[in-house]
């Protein structure tokens, strides 16, 4: 009797966890899908006409150009900051040889492509979300799909390709900066440590490193995009619904960015 | 290809945007070459005011048009109007409907229009 019901009470508790992982699991499932077929329709020749160029054309101007102003300020003042904190410290240490690599190490690889990635995020990942989440509720892909347009390929995609050239056309600008910023604070207005400069920056910037920089960008700039679209597309279609989707989206996409920072930061280090 | 209030416009287009994409997303065809299309037949229907607003910014009648003019301009086979009391309320729609179609005549292959029998007194005899 008590065997029955240990085994009663087991066979619920696993179910019920199991369908509790299962829930968990399957968002992350369908973001996995979608990114794949985002990739694989990204290099296909016959996404791109003149709509979707349009589309393309508008993600980075809302994304990138409106904002590339403001951003890089921004940037720059936070850049010149944590230089000035880094030498100070480097120098106090007697190791004041090692600041520009300390710098490029922690500010132009780490610290700026993620604080990109996240600005991006908050600003067109959140509103990429609430937008595909308002047109699954309001039946406007349907709607597309009727007259014989695909939402996939008209509105989606081109929504990717133009996040994840505005999060590295950011992040190259601000790296840039940083890298100027740099060398103005370590020699101010002279010219003659270039040679000393550049040697630092041939040895952080090793191929590797920089191939391994670029696919980190390139992972956020899929991130910001492909995240919000697939949690807005899980949108049931119910308006209550729209903000729950923005949420779910938001905090998968901070994990998801957290994840690729850790990742990158062990395969370096590790 | 079905006129209905449950398909909305894309709510981030003007009426013009929404009936050109057609076009530029079918037939490839470049923006102003499309535009130039749904504005003639904005034209044709007397709606050119309404080409640069949005949904939200519509009448029922002028939303009405764009959702027609956007179906129309893929000539497709077959054209459905579904319940288009729900698209043209507040107003004495078969006579507005009959307008329409009677300035987009050659534009349209076959037109169906699903309405409640009870509404039948409304369409004149075929």
């Amino acid at each position: 009797m008590h065997y029955d019901r240990a085994m009663r009470w087991l066979i619920e508790l696993l179910t019920r966890s199991g369908d509790a992982l299962i829930a968990h699991l399957l968002p992350t499932g369908r973001v996995l899908r979608f990114g794949a077929i985002a990739l694989a329709g990204i290099f296909s020749p016959g996404l791109y006409n003149s709509a979707t160029r349009t589309v393309v054309q508008k993600q980075i101007y809302f994304t990138a150009w409106q904002i590339i102003g403001s951003f890089s300020l921004f940037a720059a003042l936070l850049s010149l900051l944590l230089i000035q904190i880094t030498i100070t410290a480097t120098r106090n240490y007697g190791l004041g040889d090692y600041a520009l690599e300390v710098v490029l190490r922690v500010l132009v690889i780490e610290l700026l492509p993620l604080i990109t990635a996240l600005f991006v995020a908050l600003r067109s990942g959140a509103a990429i979300n609430a937008e595909v989440a308002l047109m699954k509720i309001t039946n406007e892909i349907e709607a597309l799909a009727e007259v014989g347009v695909d939402a996939m390929r008209l509105e989606f995609l081109p929504r990717v390709i133009g996040g994840v050239i505005s999060v590295l056309a950011l992040t190259a600008t601000v790296s840039l900066t940083a890298l100027v910023l740099a060398y103005l604070s370590l020699y101010g207005l002279q010219i003659h440590g270039l040679a000393a400069f550049s040697q630092v920056l041939g040895q952080v910037f090793s191929p590797g490193q920089v191939f391994g920089l670029w696919l980190k960008c390139l992972l956020f700039g899929l991130a910001v995009t492909v995240i919000p679209i697939a949690a807005g597309l899980d949108a049931p279609h119910k308006l209550f619904f729209a903000p729950i989707a923005v949420l779910a989206g938001m905090v998968r996409l901070f994990f998801a960015l957290m994840l690729i920072e850790v990742g990158s930061l062990a395969i370096t280090y590790l | 290809m079905q006129v209905s209030a449950e398909l909305p416009l894309r709510a981030n287009l003007s009426v013009l945007e929404n009936i050109a994409l057609v076009p530029q997303y079918r037939d490839n065809r470049p923006t102003r070459q499309a535009e130039q299309q749904a504005w003639q037949l904005l034209e044709r229907l007397n709606r050119t005011a309404c080409a640069g607003l949005r949904d939200p910014d519509l009448d029922s009648e002028q939303r009405f048009v764009a959702k027609l003019l956007r179906v129309v301009i893929g000539r497709p086979p077959i054209i459905v109007i579904e319940r288009p009391g729900l698209l043209l309320p507040d107003s004495h729609y078969p006579s507005r409907l009959a307008d329409c179609l009677a300035k987009l005549e050659d534009e349209i292959n076959t037109l169906w229009i699903v309405d409640y029998r009870w509404n039948a007194p409304l369409y004149p005899p075929i």
